[in-house]
């Protein structure tokens, strides 16, 4: 799944630049750090709805930007879940009912695993400096570390979000914070990241919330367990027919 | 005496066999027609308890809240602990479970992939299980225009519309997608049994009806419910009966409580139906009133032809020594045995017919195009307390006042007069 | 002319009984127009509720819309078609952009669709004219049921979210500036009206729209490509195969009812008939033809439908003419099912319904009359003058 290392690279990436960069150098820095050959994530993902919350793991294989493979491992009734994103296109297989769905249109709006992610936002697998123009607006502190506020806007049309707000690590490159806008500069979406720690000799996010803010409740949690970079994956993982292995 | 005239009546056909003929359809006639009225006034009653309020409904407090959007996420859990309390608490009503659901439907092709996939809006209904009463309930036995009903576990009926759209038969195979009400997406493969048509272009659009069971399974709603209906074994929606069950109910489970508890309302106080049943009462007292006096009338008229026809028996009855007041007083009591008689047999078998009606309901289809409809094709009796007793004012009270009224003629008249009327 | 006079004077002197069949016709009378008024009033008001709240003259839908396929919403839009240009300008037909949206009051999700309509419309009853308001948030018109639902106030604001023709998000607060009462419940549950510039902006879908209502003033509607037109035959079918089971439901209850009045009938002319056999007699002996005869006594019984008619006038008229004042409360759970059903039903007595009524009954009248009266034609004249019946 590429939203995964999109989450996880674009909010955590290195560098040693401690002088003022160009807004543009830091995004191409975030997008930089994305650029493994491949990413092997396992992961949690804490939803809280009005009746208590649910742990839903998976495990994620990803291969550039294109390619991605996941599996989902608990609870017992999504295991063996799988979803497989080739480019724009997205499959989903489920073992109970023996179907490979292809996920599209309308279906991309839903809320995936009824988080507070909607398929298209896991979709989403443009770089930030292709997608947005970026200006350096200033600088805040969060949970310790001195952060650029880097404010984002779209460059086209097409885009989910017209404008975005990031704090991003003055040391490592990664985004500790980010707000998204609609046009009329409405705040919609915001997530925090914390437990920032080094894996596999990157910097990673440990813990990300999302919150869809015009909804009450607390949000989606996201908790990356392990990330290893640049491990052979094999091609078969990346078609149809592994859905069903 | 009685006896005496009993004897009479059953030798002389032209006294007992028409008359009673008579009362008795006309006895019947009013009570299938109370019975009737009663139906076709509370018709969108029934159908509001059939579809959607229940006679008393169940919901979960917050589910009840925000009923507009189907919240499932909200849903009822617990239920087959607090269907059993129900069945134990009203061992007169009959409980079923509902749930209402949206997502898509895909139709494979040989190899497993998508052949065609249409948005749906489904409802979880006690199709299998017949005590429910939930298939004959809805009317989807006459509803169905291919295929047949779901006899196992995993089968479902698409709306024929749906069915053309998708280019799908019965027999065929169909994955649901979903979510669960926990949000997850969810799949579940279902085998078209039967394509229905309702009769409401939305529904016809693109509804499913599946089983309860496979609609809990599919959205990981083991044990849950969105609503629970609760119907009168009679079928028929009794205000008072209603809120006493409501009453009972509440102080069970009690009033307040958390968002998740179950809260009962019925039928009445549900979707603006309060003011339609208390117009519908007004209305059908009116009519049924007017009915009972037309009915009244011709019954009237009978015995009154009845005692005229029987002119020249009464001259020669006067004129062998009878005493006028005799001859009235047995005439009254012939009559009070006919409308006796008359009106029990008149009102057994106008109950008859009335439950039958009240059950079966008449099929107007035929009339209407498009001809098989599940929704508002049938219009049904619905036989009320005063039914039962209804029948006895035309059939007694009419009769004897016929009779009475002929009567008076024996005292008008000469007995040389009537006697002369016997001249053949 | 004799016969009629004679039928008057016998029924007349038949006293009693003759009322009391006129009277059960007359019943029959009322009940009959009753129904029939109620189930046309409500056909009527049906039709005109929905013809001034949602359809117009009719509506042309862009080729790729479907109401009941929510989604089509996001396609089936476009620039109006050029053959419709000319009418549009002169207020004859009026567009309007749908897009699914979501609301959340208190912060629940709700999914709704936003309608675009012109403030200054005039096509439509819907009161447009508030949102002209200039103002930040989106001006906001909903219906009382929407108002119930979402528990809005005039006055209130909620926050919106849509996605506009690229899928780019974006919310934005809106203010309820007028809560209006419809009948019909399928331009209030689920709907945001919106006014139609403000919402081509939010979708960046400039001068386009997803329907197009005709004004009824337009009676041959024009072609138009890409652009499909649904006329009445189309969008009131349900109501009126509705309407039409209702109305079969209530005939069995008047058949009913005639059925027993045309017992009372039929009784009281065979008694007439077994009666007056002397008289019957003594016409047929002074040289009356048996047909005369028989025609006398039709006339006499039939005669009991006009006095019906009368009698139910005298009662009936106010009667009825309350009702129809007064109307007929009608529930609410029938909006749920997207047919239209005013709060109260005024039941329209026509005079197409009130001659055709007559029609019926008077045949009725005539035939059970005339049955019972056949049996003179086969009197033998000088037993029946002695008081025999054969």
């Amino acid at each position: 799944m590429k939203w995964i290392p999109c989450i996880v690279l674009l909010l955590a990436g290195g560098g040693l630049f401690a002088q003022q960069p160009t807004a543009d150098y830091i995004l191409q820095k975030i997008d930089d750090n994305q650029n493994a050959d491949s990413r092997i994530i396992s992961s949690r993902m804490i939803i809280h709805g009005r009746r208590g919350s649910r742990t839903i793991e998976s495990k994620s294989w990803i291969e550039g930007d294109e390619k991605s493979f996941t599996e989902y491992l608990a609870p017992a009734r999504e295991k063996g879940t799988k979803m497989l994103k080739l480019g724009d296109d997205l499959w989903t297989y489920s073992p109970s009912t023996d179907r490979i769905i292809r996920i599209s249109g309308h279906m991309l709006r839903q809320s995936v695993m009824g988080s507070d992610l909607s398929y298209e936002d896991m979709m989403e697998d443009h770089s930030l400096v292709e997608m947005y123009k970026a200006t350096i607006i200033g600088s805040e502190r969060i949970d310790d570390r001195d952060c650029w506020i880097i404010e984002l806007t779209a460059k086209n049309e097409e885009v989910a979000y017209y404008a975005r707000k990031i704090w991003v690590d003055r040391e490592r490159y990664n985004i500790l914070r980010e707000d998204r806008f609609g046009k009329s500069g409405r705040l919609l979406k915001t997530t925090t990241v914390s437990d920032v720690r080094m894996q596999d000799g990157r910097w990673v996010a440990g813990r990300i919330v999302f919150k869809d803010v015009l909804k009450n409740g607390e949000g989606t949690e996201f908790l990356v367990d392990s990330v290893e970079f640049n491990r052979d994956i094999p091609a078969y993982l990346f078609s149809k027919a592994a859905l069903k292995k | 005496m009685i006896r005496f005239l009993f004897k009479g009546l059953i030798r002389d056909r032209s006294r007992s066999f028409f008359p009673i003929l008579t009362v008795t359809a006309g006895v019947m006639l009013t009570v299938v027609f109370h019975a009737w009225l009663g139906g076709v006034l509370s018709d969108i009653v029934r159908t509001s308890a059939t579809f959607t309020t229940g006679h008393v409904k169940v919901m979960s407090r917050s589910y009840a809240e925000e009923q507009a959007q189907v919240p499932n996420d909200l849903a009822l859990l617990g239920v087959g602990q607090l269907m059993s309390d129900l069945e134990e608490a009203f061992p007169d009503m009959i409980w079923t479970s509902r749930i209402t659901f949206g997502g898509l439907l895909d139709i494979p092709d040989s190899t497993g992939e998508t052949r065609s996939q249409g948005p749906v809006m489904g409802m979880g209904i006690s199709l299998l299980d017949a005590s429910k009463g939930d298939v004959d309930r809805m009317g989807i036995r006459e509803a169905v225009t291919a295929g047949s009903i779901p006899a196992h576990p995993g089968e479902i009926l698409i709306s024929d519309e749906l069915a053309g759209k998708l280019k799908v038969e019965p027999g065929e195979q169909a994955t649901f997608i979903g979510s669960t009400m926990y949000g997850s997406i969810t799949f579940y493969n279902f085998v078209i049994a039967g394509t229905v048509h309702f009769g409401i272009m939305a529904m016809d659009r693109g509804a499913i009806i599946a089983d309860i069971e496979d609609v809990r399974t599919a959205l990981n709603m083991e044990d849950g419910a969105g609503e629970i209906l609760g119907y009168f074994k009679s079928g028929v929606y009794d205000d008072k009966a209603a809120r006493a069950v409501v009453n009972r109910f509440q102080d069970i489970y009690g009033s307040a409580g958390g968002d998740f508890d179950p809260v009962m309302a019925t039928l009445r106080e549900q979707e603006g139906l309060e003011q339609y049943l208390a117009m519908a009462e007004n209305m059908s007292g009116v009519l049924v009133t007017m009915f009972i006096v037309a009915m009244s009338l011709v019954l009237w008229n009978a015995g009154l032809i009845g005692g005229l026809r029987r002119y020249g028996e009464i001259g020669v009855r006067l004129a062998i020594g009878e005493s006028k007041s005799h001859v009235y007083r047995t005439m009254m009591l012939e009559s009070l045995l006919i409308g006796l008689i008359g009106s029990c047999i008149g009102i057994g078998i106008g109950l008859a017919i009335s439950f039958y009606l009240q059950t079966h309901g008449i099929n107007f289809g035929a009339f209407t195009r498009g001809s098989s409809m599940m929704i508002s094709n049938y219009i049904y009796a619905r036989v009320l307390p005063e039914t039962y007793y209804i029948g006895l004012i035309p059939g007694l009270f009419s009769t004897l006042l016929g009779a009475g009224l002929a009567g008076i003629g024996i005292y008008k008249r000469q007995t040389a007069q009537l006697f002369k009327e016997l001249e053949v | 002319m004799i016969a009629l006079k004679l039928a008057y004077r016998n029924l007349k002197g038949a006293g009693l009984r003759t009322w009391l069949n006129v009277i059960v016709l007359s019943f029959a009378y009322v009940i009959i127009i009753f129904n029939q008024g109620f189930l046309d009033g409500w056909s009527r008001q049906a039709r005109e509720d929905m013809i001034d709240w949602e359809i117009g003259g009719g509506v042309y839908w862009n080729a790729a819309y479907d109401p009941y396929d929510i989604f089509t919403i996001q396609d089936g839009h476009g620039l109006p078609p050029s053959a419709l240009q000319g009418l549009i300008e002169d207020n004859l037909a009026e567009p309007v952009l749908v897009a699914q949206a979501a609301i959340y009051p208190e912060g629940r999700v709700q999914s709704i669709l936003l309608n675009g309509i012109d403030p200054g419309q005039t096509i439509l009853k819907l009161p447009t004219a508030p949102l002209a308001a200039d103002i930040d948030e989106i001006p906001v018109l909903i219906g009382t049921r929407m108002a119930k639902r979402t528990g809005l106030q005039e006055g209130d604001f909620v926050t919106v979210r849509w996605r506009d023709v690229n899928d780019t998000f974006d919310a934005t607060e809106a203010k309820v500036v007028k809560i209006m009462k419809t009948n019909d419940a399928n331009v209030d549950i689920g709907q945001l009206w919106v006014p139609m510039n403000r919402l081509q902006t939010m979708m960046s879908a400039r001068g386009e729209a997803t329907t197009i209502i005709l004004s009824p003033e337009i009676t041959d509607p024009p072609a138009a490509v890409g652009w499909e037109f649904k006329d009445y035959n189309f969008l009131l079918k349900e109501v009126r195969a509705l309407i039409k089971t209702k109305s079969i439901g209530g005939s069995t209850m008047f058949i009913l009812l005639l059925f027993l009045a045309g017992l009372a009938i039929f009784d009281s002319q065979m008694l007439a008939v077994f009666k007056r056999r002397k008289e019957i007699g003594t016409l047929i002996a002074l040289g009356m033809t048996r047909t005369r005869v028989v025609r006398i006594f039709t006339v006499e019984g039939a005669m009991h439908g006009i006095l019906a008619a009368l009698v139910a006038a005298v009662y009936g008229i106010p009667l009825l003419g309350m009702l129809a004042k007064s109307g007929w409360a009608m529930p609410e759970v029938a909006d749920t099912m997207g047919i239209v059903i005013a709060e109260k039903i005024f039941p329209l007595f026509s005079i197409g319904l009130i001659a055709g009524t007559t029609a019926v009954v008077m045949i009725t009248v005539t035939i059970v009359s005339y049955i019972p009266a056949r049996k003179i034609a086969q009197l033998n004249p000088t037993e029946a003058i002695k008081g025999k019946i054969s």
